[in-house]
């Protein structure tokens, strides 16, 4: 289950998304994107202290500034109904993972350094495509 | 190889696991994860991505603080991956040994950037 | 081909800017300033033009916390890439506490 595809599972639906500056935005999610910008309407905006209240009738959130959300339960059911889904995740992490995979790798050789970080950060990377996939067949040698 | 990197490598790891998740068989254990906000909130752990972005289910907080240990309810929380610190697969079997009702400790400090 | 290519941008943004133009948003940026003002145009990126713009001033000694001061700024560039939140001003009020008996 990827977050950003339950995220879209859950629009129309009420919830709460905390910013990294404390502030919190109760509304309902109107439409979400990859890079987990949101779009809430009827918004109620918590000031970081939680003594401040404002009605907000939409607002649009940047995604890297959120800290986290909370989704009510239901959408997660909504989620393993939806028809097909695995498999038209399956293409997506694919898709995905042929890219962020290179990626992965050169940011933990680069960034690390040293055997053990660097295989392991390829790895979470990579968990998808070949490289991810031999790699029991790399422990064994070890 | 030492004994100390062994847990690294061994297939029934935590990251081993999530690569197995990623393809869709179902993965149930609980890990617990600390943001870089201090808090720590444990749960199922559902699904990832390549940012470390985590779904969490049935998912609670443990306020920790010199009064005793509360547990907040979250239900399905999504965590933004700047946002974590630490996550660890949780042995349900020794985390139910611990009695909470006398545990007193602070809580973690957030991180500073 | 421009067909297209409006295609494209819409996939790129999920708000559309447009529909606020000429009217006043609201406007927060990382490290926490905030300012109301008139759009007068953005771009993709979320690079804004506010028209008689007003600063809302927070507390020396608590930079998290509002106080009533403003200061007006005119007209101003918001760069993109430090803005994290933007709201119409319109129909934003402060309320008593909504959750109180939750």
């Amino acid at each position: 289950m990827l977050p950003l595809s339950l995220l879209k599972t859950a629009i129309n639906h009420p919830m709460l998304v905390e910013l990294k500056n404390g502030e919190t935005y109760n509304g309902h999610l109107a439409s979400c994107d990859a890079w987990m910008n949101v779009y809430l309407t009827q918004v109620i905006c918590t000031s970081r202290d939680g003594d401040r209240f404002w009605k907000i009738p939409e607002c649009y959130i940047r995604g890297s500034t959120i800290k986290y959300l909370r989704i009510p339960d239901e959408v997660v059911e909504n989620y393993k109904d939806e028809p097909s889904r695995g498999q038209q995740i399956r293409k997506d992490q694919m898709r995905r993972g042929a890219g962020s995979g290179q990626r992965g790798g050169r940011g933990g050789q680069s960034n690390r350094g040293g055997r053990q970080p660097s295989n392991l950060s390829s790895n979470v990377g990579g968990s998808t495509n070949s490289i991810g996939g031999a790699r029991p067949a790399k422990q064994q040698r070890r | 190889m030492s004994n100390v990197l062994e847990p690294l490598v061994n297939r029934n790891t935590l990251i081993n696991k999530l690569n197995i998740s990623s393809n869709y068989r179902k993965f149930t254990d609980t890990v617990s994860v600390i943001t870089s906000d201090g808090r720590i909130i444990l749960g199922v752990l559902r699904g990832f991505d390549q940012t470390i972005n985590l779904v969490l289910d049935d998912s609670y907080e443990r306020v920790f603080s010199m009064n005793g240990v509360e547990q907040v309810k979250l239900g399905v929380f999504v965590i933004r991956g700047d946002n974590v610190a630490i996550v660890g697969e949780v042995d349900e079997d020794v985390d139910r040994q611990i009695d909470l009702t006398h545990v007193r400790a602070d809580p973690l400090l957030p991180i500073v950037h | 081909m421009a067909e297209k290519h409006q295609d494209k941008k819409k996939k790129e943004t999920i708000l559309d800017l447009g529909k606020y133009l000429d009217k006043k948003i609201r406007v927060k940026f990382s490290g926490g300033r905030e300012v109301s003002g008139v759009l007068k145009g953005f771009d993709p990126l979320l690079n804004i033009v506010l028209d008689s713009t007003i600063e809302y001033m927070r507390d020396m000694d608590d930079p998290y916390k509002m106080t009533n001061e403003t200061r007006a700024l005119g007209l101003v560039v918001c760069r993109g890439t430090s803005v994290i939140l933007i709201s119409p001003q319109d129909g934003m009020e402060e309320i008593q506490n909504p959750f109180a008996n939750a």
